[in-house]
């Protein structure tokens, strides 16, 4: 801030239009507000088990809005979408089960699950239904990244825009081994296949150089 | 064989007669809660960056704080604060890395100090609260929160305020396992309608403090002076109180108190012995006697319903049936303890599951190793940890604009919190506590009103 503030205000303009020049033009930017939510579920051999986790970060941007509006048909759409869900906000209500989640999820190392949309596909559509799309993107849990496909669905509503999906992972995919806690008799195990649902929100972010073009 | 009383022995007799071996049942069954068997690796799981804590008030209550703080794994002890430097020393030996700090505002400025512990006399709290909370720490305060009405609102209020601090009252036994699985026996209805408690602490002790530094004995019996203390029933009846509102769960409506210095005529003016009756709705009463003039059976409490009576005593719990109460059924195989001519069902949570694995199965009576307080300090350490972790994680991914969405966020992962009690259940029963007191020096009754409990 001290920076900004000794340039003169001719010279902060100039930068501005400068770096104005340089960015995509109409790019529109999502950037990730509370009100999201991740549900993990799996099964065991004493009861099916959901966790579940509010907090989702990240951002995505669109090369154009069009992509976006519902009432029209693209063919081809430029996004780049990181998605960040810290692993300490997933939480069961249990707290022994938490402990052990956590642990699997292998906190100590890697505190954050993250997301990367390598490429976007807009599936085939008529206009006005559903902005679905066939994703590909890289999944890093536990350390470990994993390319996964995976459809989204795009819910715009006002300056908002909802991203929910569903996809079936396995946790050995990622070199976790399903816990079996020994508690109890030590008869507990846990499946290794869970369904990961989720709904990411985001907000459109103030253009701060789209403005000036 | 008129006489109800006469029918129910008669048929006991024979009862007994024709089935010796369920005898038992109509005693007292003895009360425990399942132990998980917690496997070594948990000891060693990660738990994230220790919680750094500071305790204010290094007297007795907070040697006891430290001795349980240090074994608990998630929590460091990065400061102890006391004004008295013989305390400051003495508990300094028990935290040897903890900083000895004279002055305790050093420790509220200090941004690695995560939580503050406050464990200074009761008149004390508020100011220490206050400030804490203010410099963004979480907080537990002992109970009773405050030894005014005054104080102990504010304290609540700016508790309630404070969305970013996790706020714990000292009701240690609100976070005992034992104690909840009792409670659970209660509320469930196995001893049918609860209508009575009844508490007692009868120890012979002068409650009186000495210390080398005669100036330093007055500060230092804050509690047998009235202007700075609630007097037995409001610094150690507070707990048995709020126990039997949350087993009978309901609001004190009124409290009777009387009061005497039986022994201890050395200058105090709060009673060295009291008892007081709380009244509750629907006619049930609770019942607490204490004295510092005689130590028969020492401390319990007593649930009577009108099918059974459970006694909480030493944090274990017995069932007493009644001889017409319904069977249970698990009771047949729980284990039994005599109390003079009554026989005790020992309580264990697990004696449901094991009768139906059948009569192999062991009945686990071993009492917790751990106390109360560690416990409400375990619940401490891992439900502040839980909210520093959710304003961290909230502002990293989502800025730190929206204060009222991260309010709401950090309300909504308070439901994965450990059973503690927070400001509201603090505050009433600091309420109830004073007014207590109040009752126990005026030797009348005092009226509980709904204003008194409700926050503004």
């Amino acid at each position: 801030m001290n920076a900004l503030r000794a340039l003169s205000p001719k010279t902060l303009v100039a930068a501005v239009l400068v770096l104005g020049a340089v960015s995509l033009q109409a790019q529109v930017r999502y950037q990730a507000v509370p009100g999201s939510k991740v549900k993990i579920a799996g099964t065991s051999t004493i009861h099916d088990w959901t966790v579940e986790g509010k907090v989702i970060g990240g951002f995505a941007e669109f090369e154009s809005e069009a992509a976006l509006d519902p009432s029209k048909t693209v063919s081809d759409v430029k996004a780049k979408v990181e998605v960040n869900v810290p692993v300490s906000q997933i939480l069961s209500g249990k707290k022994l089960m938490d402990d052990i989640m956590h642990d699997a999820l292998k906190i100590k190392n890697h505190k954050n699950i993250t997301y990367a949309l390598k490429e976007i596909k807009p599936q085939a559509r008529k206009a006005g239904e559903p902005l679905k799309y066939d994703t590909k993107g890289d999944l890093t849990v536990a350390g470990v990244t994993k390319p996964i496909d995976m459809v989204v669905t795009l819910v715009p509503e006002g300056d908002k825009l909802r991203a929910t999906g569903t996809q079936q992972l396995k946790m050995s995919d990622f070199g976790i081994k399903p816990p079996a806690p020994a508690v109890g008799l030590g008869l507990i195990k846990t499946a290794d296949e869970v369904t990961v649902t989720f709904e990411w929100l985001t907000k459109k972010a103030a253009p701060k150089t789209a403005s000036l073009n | 064989m008129n006489n109800q009383n006469n029918v129910y022995e008669i048929n006991r007799r024979n009862f007994i007669g024709t089935f010796s071996s369920m005898m038992a049942m109509m005693g007292g069954v003895a009360i425990t809660r399942a132990h998980e068997n917690k496997p070594a690796e948990a000891q060693e799981r990660f738990t994230g960056p220790p919680l750094n804590c500071a305790i204010i008030g290094c007297g007795q209550q907070g040697r006891e704080i430290v001795t349980n703080l240090s074994r608990i794994q998630q929590a460091n002890i990065a400061a102890i604060s006391d004004t008295y430097s013989a305390y400051l020393n003495r508990t300094g030996r028990q935290a040897p890395k903890a900083a000895k700090v004279t002055e305790y505002k050093k420790l509220l400025d200090d941004k690695n100090i995560d939580a503050i512990i406050v464990a200074t006399p009761t008149h004390q709290h508020k100011d220490i609260v206050l400030q804490a909370l203010q410099a963004g720490k979480h907080v537990y305060c002992e109970a009773p929160l405050a030894h005014t009405i005054e104080d102990a609102r504010t304290i609540a209020k700016a508790a309630r305020d404070a969305k970013k601090s996790y706020f714990q009252a000292g009701l240690q036994q609100r976070s005992d396992p034992e104690i909840v699985h009792i409670l659970n026996f209660v509320r469930a209805g196995a001893a049918g309608t609860a209508f009575l408690a009844r508490s007692q602490y009868h120890k012979k002790n002068s409650w009186r403090r000495s210390s080398p530094d005669a100036n330093f004995e007055k500060t230092l019996n804050w509690r047998l002076d009235n202007q700075t203390s609630i007097g037995l029933v409001g610094e150690l009846g507070i707990h048995n109180i709020d126990a039997a509102s949350w087993f009978l769960n309901m609001r004190p409506q009124a409290v009777t108190g009387f009061g005497s210095t039986i022994l201890w005529n050395d200058g105090r003016n709060v009673p060295d012995t009291s008892q007081t009756v709380i009244d509750y709705a629907r006619g049930a009463r609770m019942l607490y006697d204490a004295t510092l003039a005689n130590s028969f059976d020492s401390e319990y409490d007593i649930y009577y319903g009108t099918d059974a009576t459970v006694m909480l005593r030493d944090r274990r719990g017995w069932m007493f049936k009644e001889v017409d109460s319904p069977l249970l059924g698990w009771e047949v195989y729980a284990r039994k303890e005599t109390f003079f001519k009554e026989v005790g069902i020992v309580l264990a949570a697990n004696a449901t599951k094991l009768a139906a694995q059948g009569e192999n199965a062991i009945i686990d009576t071993q009492v917790a190793t751990q106390g109360s307080l560690y416990y409400a300090l375990e619940a401490f350490v891992v439900n502040a940890d839980l909210i520093k972790s959710g304003v961290t994680e909230f502002t990293t991914n989502f800025g730190a604009d929206d204060q009222s969405a991260l309010g709401d966020y950090l309300m909504d992962i308070s439901k994965n919190h450990l059973p503690a009690a927070g400001w509201k259940e603090g505050y009433e029963a600091t309420v109830t506590a004073i007014k207590a007191h109040e009752a126990v020096m005026k030797g009348g009754k005092v009226e509980l009103t709904d204003e008194l409990y409700n926050l503004a």
